[in-house]
């Protein structure tokens, strides 16, 4: 059954670019970016938050900073697509009489919270790459729990439209429609072009409006954690790294230098999208904890004041068993900075960057 | 109702029902209050802000060429997805490596390049107007 244009859109809304075959194009094209968006950011949210029976991988060494990178740059290009579609639709949002039915009032209420959850998660995505928190919510568990109230709504969208999609997508678009669908199509793909460098370091040079430039910061290397938010001083010759539980040992910074040393080129791959490519020398993980149970949990700890809440993360077996994975002293040659967590910090492959752990003090093997 | 309907509108309505009660469920950390204010803020600014902007606008460059109008849509886009980075608000005198560039210029030199490709694209088209069709034969 076709609707019927009301009144309003008659009179009110004479663009001749808005039809069924425009919306539905743009709604298929952000079925498949919203899903893209939901694997990728529970890939993301259970790599941070791990149920016991699931060890990830620690390779393919890039994965997590690809997976990421999709999450956040497919994020960016979506919004030009939204309202996109939006403007095709909002003429619907007037309708009258706006409820035919009890059925069309619930199928009504489901579409407010797809286009306000849909809006929310680009929009307040938007300003968390951009480092800004005008809320007092914490945006992860907001991001998070709202995407289920988002796909929820989409999926009930979906069967309920679909019908709409299958008549109207195999018919051609008449020349201005598709002008109109090219020209949404550039303004996504310019977005994608202007930030993707963040992630992708030869097009670095064109991340002009992205917030972050992967060869921009000390040594080289953008930093998330600055020593003064985490409450780290330089440390003094007094300092030692403290192996405690299955395994016990205690090294001073001196110590460590004169073990065996190892150079590994992995990237720092920030949960916020950017990331970059590094080489990395120090101490394998696994040498540290030679002789703890092939099973076991490995913690490390960081001089951070107590409150925050990545001053510790915790190594599977894959990850800390794995000849990449090391307590890194220098960074691209250099002694580690203070803000890349000198004295040692950790650095393991395919893993976000909020788990590599700056300023180690403290390796639990349990 | 077909089968696959009901499958769908219980997995749908599940999942918006799951997402409701982690929302709840972790109160200390989602802020319901705040949560509810953006929720709604955000839809209201776009329904009753954005939307009859961008209509007004499209009104306003009705009789505008066509590469023109696409360039402004264009550019307005990118406007809204770089205007965080502009306003600099995440900024932090301890990380310059946060948002580290001139992002006013950058936003100003990007819709130029945009403002000419639409130029061009118009002039061109004006050009292919002119130009008296080709007798067949």
């Amino acid at each position: 059954m076709v609707d019927k244009p009301a009144l309003t859109e008659k009179v009110v809304f004479t663009s001749g670019l808005r039809s069924e075959g425009v919306a539905a194009r743009l709604g298929a094209l952000l079925g498949i970016s919203f899903t893209l968006a939901l694997i990728t950011g529970l890939f993301s949210h259970f790599m941070q938050h791990p149920p016991p029976w699931l060890d990830w991988p620690s390779r393919p060494i890039g994965l997590y900073r690809v997976t990421q990178g999709v999450h956040v740059i497919s994020g960016l290009a979506t919004i030009p697509l939204l309202l996109a579609k939006l403007w095709a639709v909002y003429p619907k949002l007037w309708q009258w009489p706006p409820f035919r039915s009890a059925a069309h009032a619930v199928e009504r209420a489901f579409v407010l919270l797809l286009v306000a959850g849909a809006l929310f998660q680009l929009f307040t995505g938007l300003l968390n790459i951009a480092y800004t928190y005008p809320w007092s919510f914490f945006f992860p568990a907001a991001h998070y729990w709202t995407s289920f109230i988002v796909y929820g709504a989409l999926i009930i969208h979906v069967v309920t439209e679909w019908s709409k999609v299958r008549r109207s997508v195999p018919v051609p678009l008449e020349p201005a429609r598709r002008r109109f669908l090219l020209t949404i199509g550039a303004a996504s793909g310019l977005t994608v072009l202007l930030t993707v460098g963040e992630a992708f370091a030869p097009l670095r040079r064109l991340a002009l409006i992205a917030p972050r430039n992967p060869a921009i910061g000390p040594q080289g290397l953008p930093v998330n954690r600055t020593s003064q938010a985490a409450g780290v001083r330089p440390v003094d010759a007094s300092y030692r790294l403290v192996v405690t539980g299955a395994v016990q040992a205690e090294y001073s910074y001196q110590d460590l230098v004169r073990l065996p040393q190892h150079t590994v080129e992995l990237p720092i791959a920030c949960v916020e999208g950017w990331s970059a490519s590094a080489r990395w020398t120090g101490v394998r993980l696994r040498d540290l904890v030679a002789g703890a149970p092939p099973d076991a949990l490995v913690t490390v700890e960081s001089l951070e004041r107590p409150s925050g809440v990545y001053r510790t993360s915790e190594l599977r077996p894959p990850h800390w068993n794995d000849p990449l994975t090391l307590l890194a002293l220098r960074v691209n040659g250099e002694t580690l900075h203070l803000e890349h967590g000198y004295p040692l910090r950790l650095i393991a492959p395919d893993r976000p960057g909020v788990m590599q752990t700056k300023w180690v003090t403290k390796v639990v093997v349990s | 109702m077909s089968g696959y309907r009901m499958v769908g509108y219980a997995a749908g309505a599940g999942l918006v029902l799951l997402g409701f009660a982690g929302l709840l469920a972790d109160a200390d950390q989602t802020r319901p209050l705040s949560w509810a204010v953006w929720f709604g803020g955000i839809l209201i600014a776009h329904d009753l802000l954005l939307v009859p902007l961008v209509l007004a606008t499209g009104v306003l460059t009705r009789r505008m060429r066509r590469p023109y109008r696409a360039a402004l849509v264009i550019g307005a886009v990118i406007t809204l997805v770089a205007l965080p980075m502009v306003l600099g608000f995440g900024r932090r005198a301890d990380n310059p490596s946060q948002l580290p560039l001139d992002y006013g210029l950058n936003l100003v030199v990007i819709l130029a390049v945009i403002a000419a490709a639409g130029f061009a694209a118009g002039t061109l088209a004006r050009v292919r107007e002119a130009r008296p069709p080709r007798p067949r034969g």
